[in-house]
C-alpha cells in the first residue's frame, strides 16, 4: 500500500493571490478545477486538477466482452459519441483482421462526419457564450437539434448512440434518411455565413481572441497535441489524410490550417472544418452503395493474443485505443488515449502570462470534454 | 526508414537490451530491458519519432511484472514504433522520459496513479485521476476494495 | 397647471398652515409619481428585454404568465424576489451592506428631477440641468464600491473595483461629448436645449457626439459589450454576488432606471426631445427614449464582451480624443458663424 501524500497549505505573499476556478464553474465546460496564481489581473501559473469525472472506464472494459464495451465508449466524449464508437470498433476489427462491408463503411463515414459537425457546433456555441455572445449559442443549438433528429431516426438515441458494431453496423439507414440528410445539408450551408456575420466578422470578438494563447509548433509536437489545436499552429496533420482509416482516402476535402497558433486560428480551423465535413457527407451520400451492413463476424469474439494501438481523428484530436488481448472474450488491458486529456496538459504553458479574462477564451479553444479527460 | 531498418539500427546499437522484436505492418515493435529503456527511446527520437502518442501500463500478473508500453510515431514519416518495458512488481521503477517528450508528463502520472509504476526523474509525480489521498493502485489485477462488486451478467 | 397650484397653496394658507407643508406634500406626490413611473417602466423594460433577446435568438420568450405573451412575467419575478430570504454573509459590514443598494438607487432616482417628459412635464427645470445629471450619476460608483467592499468577498471587491474604474473612465468622454450640444445651445437647462431643436435635431450636426455618447452610456450602465463587472461567465457575478432577494432587486431596478435616464438624456440632447408631428409631446418623448433603449438591448444580444484593458483603451485612447475633436470643431464652426 502506498503512503498518502501530504498536501501543503499554500502560503500567499502580499503580491500574489490564489484564485480557484471550479470544479463548479460556468466556463470550465465540466468539472475541471483550475488553480490560478494571479499577480493583479495577470495569471502567472495555472495548475489543472482533473479526475472529478473519473468513472473507471478502463477497469470496466477489462470485465466486459468486446461488444459490451461499446456503450461505455459512448460516454467517454459524450458530445461526439459516434466517433468514440468508431475508434473502438476500428481497433478491435484491426486486432482481429475483420473486413467491413462497403455499405457499412459509407454509413460509418456519413454518421461520423455529421457527428463532427454537431460537436463543432456545440463548441462554437459555448465558446461564444463564454465571451459574452449569447445569441450564437442559440443558433448553433438550433442546427444541432436537426442533426440529433437525424440521429434519432437512425439509431433511436439523441446522444449516446452505441450504433457501431464490430464488423459493421447493427441497423440499416431508414428510407427517409437520404432525403432528410440532403435537406439538412442544404439548410445548413447558408448558416455558416450567418455565424460569420454574428461572430467571426465582429471586431470585438476578433480583438478578444487574436494574439492570445499562442502555441508554437515545437511545443505542440513536444506535448503530442493533435486535432484542430495542432492544425491551428500551422502543422498540416489530419489522421484522415495522413494515416487514413476506413474509406476516407476516397473523399476530397481540404485540411484547414492556421498560421500563428493563437485562439483565433483554432477557431477558424474548426469553423472551416464544418464546411469540409459537409462536403464529405455529400460525397458519401452520393456514392452510398446498397448491400450488407454486417460482415462475417464469429459469434464469440476471441481475438488472438496480442496488442494493438489504433487511432482515429475525432473532432477533438487523435483518439487512440490500446487493446491488449490474451485470447479470451474480454480485453486484458483496454486503454483510451483521449485527445482532450493530452491537449489539456499544455494549458499551463500557453495560458501563463495572460489576463484572467483570456483564460476563459484559451480554455474554450482547447475544446475539452471532461468525460474524455477523466474517463 | 522502414520498420526493419529501425529495429536493425537499435539492435546494432544496444544489442542485448532488445529482448524481442517484430514488425507489424508499418510498426516496429520491441521488448526492451528497463536498464537501457531511456537510451533506446532517446535514440528513437533521434531517428525521427518526435511524437509520443501514448504511454500505457499493463499488469502482467501471471509473470509478476508490470509493463509500460510506449507508442511513438512521426509527423514526417509513416513509420510507427511500439516499445514495451517490463519491471518486476516488487521494484516497479522506470526512468522517466519527460526530458525527451513533454507529453509523457501526464501519461506517466496516470500510469503511476492507476498502476503504481514509479517514474524516476519525473518533475511532479503525483496522482492525477484519483484523489490525492487515495490508497492503492486501482487498475492492478489484484486490487481489493470492499466497494468493488463483481459483474454478473443478467 | 399654474392656477391649480395657486389654489392648492391658497387652500393651505387659509387653514393657517405654514407654506412649507403644501410644498412637502407636493414634493412627496411628485416623488411618488416618479417612483411609480420608474417601477412600471422598469417592469416593462425587463419584459421587453426578454422578448427582444428571445426573438433575436429564434425563440419565443415569456408566453404564459398573464396570458398574452407573458406580459405579467415581470410582476411574477418581482413578487418572487420580494419573498426570498434575506441573506447577509457572515463577516459582512451590515450597515454598509444594507446602505449600498439604497445609495445606487437614490443616485439613479435623483436624475429624474431634470428629465423633460413634455413642455411642462418636468419636475424642476434647473438652469444647471445637464450638470446636475452628470454629478448625480457619479454617485452610483460610491454605491457600487460600498457593495463590493462590504460583502467580505474577494470576487466582489474585484468586480466593484473594475466597475468603478469603468464608470469613472467613461464619465469623461460622456461629458465631453455633450459639450458640443451645450456650446450650440448656450445653456445647461434641459427645456432650453429641447426648445433649441425646433428646426433641426442635434443628432445631425453632432452625429459624432451622439455616437460617443451612446457608447459611453452603455459603459455607464454596465451593459454588454461593457459588462465586465457583471460577467457571469468570467470569475463570478461581480459586485452584487452576495446580494439576494429585495436588495438584489433594488440593484436591478437601479440598473434599468439608469438605462432609461441615459436614453432620456440622449433623446433630449440629440433627438429633439418631445418635438414631433401629430402625437402628443410626451408620447413622442417616450417613443424616442424607448427606441434608444431598444438599440441598447439589440447591441447586448448581438455582441461579445470587451476585456478590461480593451475597455480602458477604448475609453481613454479612442473616445476621449474623438470627443475633444468634436468639441473643438463645434467651437470653431460656432465662432465662424458668429
Amino acid at each position: 500500500m502506498e503512503q498518502t501524500e501530504i498536501i501543503e497549505p499554500i502560503q500567499e505573499t502580499m503580491e500574489e493571490m490564489y484564485v480557484n476556478m471550479g470544479p463548479q464553474h460556468p466556463s470550465t465546460h465540466g468539472v475541471l478545477r483550475l488553480m490560478l496564481k494571479l499577480d493583479g489581473e495577470v495569471v502567472t501559473e495555472i495548475t489543472p486538477y482533473i479526475g472529478y469525472l473519473h468513472r473507471c472506464h478502463e477497469k470496466i472494459g477489462e470485465n466486459r466482452i468486446y461488444t459490451q464495451v461499446i456503450p461505455y465508449t459512448d460516454r467517454l466524449d459524450y458530445l461526439a459519441s459516434m466517433y468514440n464508437n468508431f475508434g473502438y470498433v476500428l481497433t478491435v476489427e484491426r486486432l482481429m483482421g475483420l473486413q467491413v462491408p462497403e455499405r457499412a463503411e459509407y454509413m460509418r463515414v456519413i454518421l461520423a462526419e455529421m457527428q463532427r459537425i454537431a460537436s463543432h457546433l456545440i463548441w462554437m456555441g459555448t465558446f461564444g457564450l463564454d465571451l459574452g455572445n449569447f445569441t450564437i449559442f442559440m443558433y448553433c443549438f438550433r442546427e444541432r437539434e436537426k442533426i440529433l433528429d437525424l440521429f434519432e431516426s437512425v439509431s433511436g438515441q439523441r446522444l449516446n448512440y452505441s450504433f457501431y458494431r464490430i464488423g459493421g453496423m447493427p441497423l440499416d439507414l431508414p428510407d427517409s434518411f437520404l432525403t432528410d440528410c440532403k435537406a439538412f445539408l442544404e439548410w445548413f450551408k447558408p448558416r455558416l455565413p450567418e455565424y460569420d456575420a454574428v461572430m467571426t466578422d465582429n471586431i470585438i470578438f476578433q480583438k478578444r481572441v487574436q494574439g492570445i494563447g499562442k502555441l508554437d509548433q515545437k511545443t505542440a509536437i513536444d506535448y503530442a497535441i493533435s486535432g484542430p489545436m495542432l492544425r491551428g499552429s500551422g502543422i498540416k496533420w489530419d489522421l484522415r489524410r495522413n494515416d487514413p482509416y476506413s474509406i476516407y482516402d476516397r473523399f476530397e476535402f481540404e485540411i484547414p490550417v492556421g498560421s500563428t497558433g493563437d485562439v483565433w486560428d483554432r477557431y477558424m480551423v474548426r469553423r472551416l472544418e464544418m464546411a469540409e465535413s459537409v462536403k464529405i457527407v455529400e460525397q458519401a451520400l452520393r456514392d452510398l452503395p446498397p448491400g450488407e451492413i454486417m460482415g462475417k463476424v464469429p459469434k464469440k469474439l476471441k481475438p488472438l493474443a496480442g496488442d494493438i494501438y489504433s487511432r482515429v481523428e475525432s473532432p477533438r484530436g487523435e483518439l487512440g485505443f490500446y487493446i491488449a488481448s490474451d485470447g479470451s472474450e474480454k480485453p486484458y488491458r483496454y486503454k483510451v488515449r483521449s485527445p482532450a486529456f493530452v491537449n489539456l496538459s499544455v494549458l499551463p504553458v500557453i495560458g501563463a502570462g495572460h489576463l484572467v479574462a483570456d483564460m476563459v477564451a484559451i480554455l474554450g479553444s482547447i475544446d475539452i470534454v471532461l468525460g474524455e479527460v477523466d474517463r | 526508414m522502414t520498420p526493419e531498418e529501425i529495429i536493425q539500427t537499435i539492435m546494432s546499437q544496444f544489442g542485448e537490451a532488445v529482448k524481442a522484436s517484430e514488425v507489424k505492418g508499418v510498426e516496429a515493435r520491441m521488448d526492451v530491458d528497463r536498464g537501457k529503456n531511456y537510451e533506446i527511446l532517446l535514440a528513437l527520437k533521434g531517428m525521427g519519432f518526435d511524437y509520443l502518442n501514448c504511454i500505457s501500463s499493463v499488469d502482467r500478473i501471471a509473470s509478476g511484472d508490470l509493463e509500460a508500453v510506449y507508442n511513438l510515431s512521426s509527423l514526417n514519416e509513416s513509420a510507427k514504433a511500439m516499445v514495451r518495458v517490463r519491471v518486476p512488481r516488487e521494484d516497479p521503477v522506470i526512468r522517466s522520459v519527460v526530458p525527451i517528450w513533454s507529453a509523457a508528463n501526464w501519461h506517466e502520472r496516470e500510469a503511476f496513479d492507476l498502476m503504481g509504476i514509479r517514474f524516476e526523474g519525473h518533475p511532479d509525480l503525483r496522482r492525477i485521476l484519483t484523489s490525492e489521498d487515495w490508497v492503492g493502485h486501482p487498475l492492478r489485477k489484484d486490487y481489493q476494495d470492499e466497494r468493488l462488486v463483481p459483474y454478473e451478467p443478467a | 397647471m399654474e392656477k391649480s397650484m395657486e389654489r392648492f397653496y391658497a387652500a393651505f394658507a387659509a387653514l393657517g398652515v405654514p407654506s412649507i407643508v403644501p410644498q412637502l406634500i407636493l414634493m412627496l406626490v411628485v416623488a411618488s409619481l416618479v417612483i411609480l413611473f420608474i417601477s412600471v417602466s422598469v417592469m416593462f423594460m425587463i419584459w421587453w428585454e426578454r422578448k427582444i433577446s428571445a426573438h433575436i435568438q429564434v425563440r419565443y420568450g415569456p408566453m404564459r404568465v398573464g396570458g398574452w405573451h407573458g406580459w405579467a412575467q415581470s410582476i411574477a419575478d418581482g413578487i418572487k424576489l420580494l419573498i426570498k430570504e434575506d441573506v447577509i454573509p457572515a463577516g459582512a459590514d451590515k450597515l454598509v451592506f444594507a446602505l449600498a443598494p439604497m445609495v445606487v438607487f437614490a443616485a439613479a432616482l435623483a436624475a429624474y428631477v431634470i428629465i423633460p417628459f413634455g413642455p411642462n412635464l418636468i419636475v424642476r427645470d434647473l438652469n444647471i440641468g445637464v450638470l446636475f445629471y452628470i454629478s448625480i450619476s457619479s454617485l452610483t460608483v460610491v454605491g457600487i464600491i460600498m457593495a463590493g467592499w462590504s460583502s467580505n468577498n474577494k470576487y466582489s471587491v474585484l468586480g466593484a473595483l473594475r466597475s468603478a474604474a469603468q464608470a469613472v473612465s467613461y464619465e469623461v468622454p460622456l461629458v465631453v461629448s455633450i459639450l458640443g450640444v451645450i456650446m450650440t445651445v448656450g445653456s445647461l437647462s434641459m427645456i432650453q436645449i429641447v426648445e433649441a431643436q425646433q428646426r433641426i435635431w442635434f443628432v445631425i450636426p453632432q452625429f459624432v457626439g451622439f455616437l460617443i455618447y451612446l457608447t459611453a452610456a452603455l459603459a455607464e450602465c454596465n451593459r454588454l459589450p461593457f459588462d465586465i463587472p457583471e460577467a457571469e461567465s468570467e470569475l463570478v457575478a461581480g459586485f452584487h454576488v452576495e446580494y439576494s432577494g429585495m436588495r438584489f432587486a433594488i440593484f436591478f431596478l437601479a440598473e434599468y432606471a439608469n438605462m432609461f435616464t441615459v436614453a432620456a438624456i440622449a433623446t433630449t440632447l440629440f433627438l429633439g426631445g418631445w418635438h414631433g408631428p401629430l402625437l402628443p409631446p410626451w408620447l413622442w418623448f417616450l417613443i424616442k427614449t424607448y427606441f434608444i433603449i431598444f438599440v441598447m438591448m439589440w447591441l447586448r444580444w448581438t455582441l461579445a464582451r470587451l476585456r478590461v484593458d480593451q475597455l480602458m483603451n477604448l475609453g481613454w485612447k479612442v473616445l476621449l480624443p474623438l470627443a475633444f475633436l468634436n468639441m473643438g470643431i463645434t467651437g470653431l464652426v460656432l465662432v465662424l458663424l458668429g
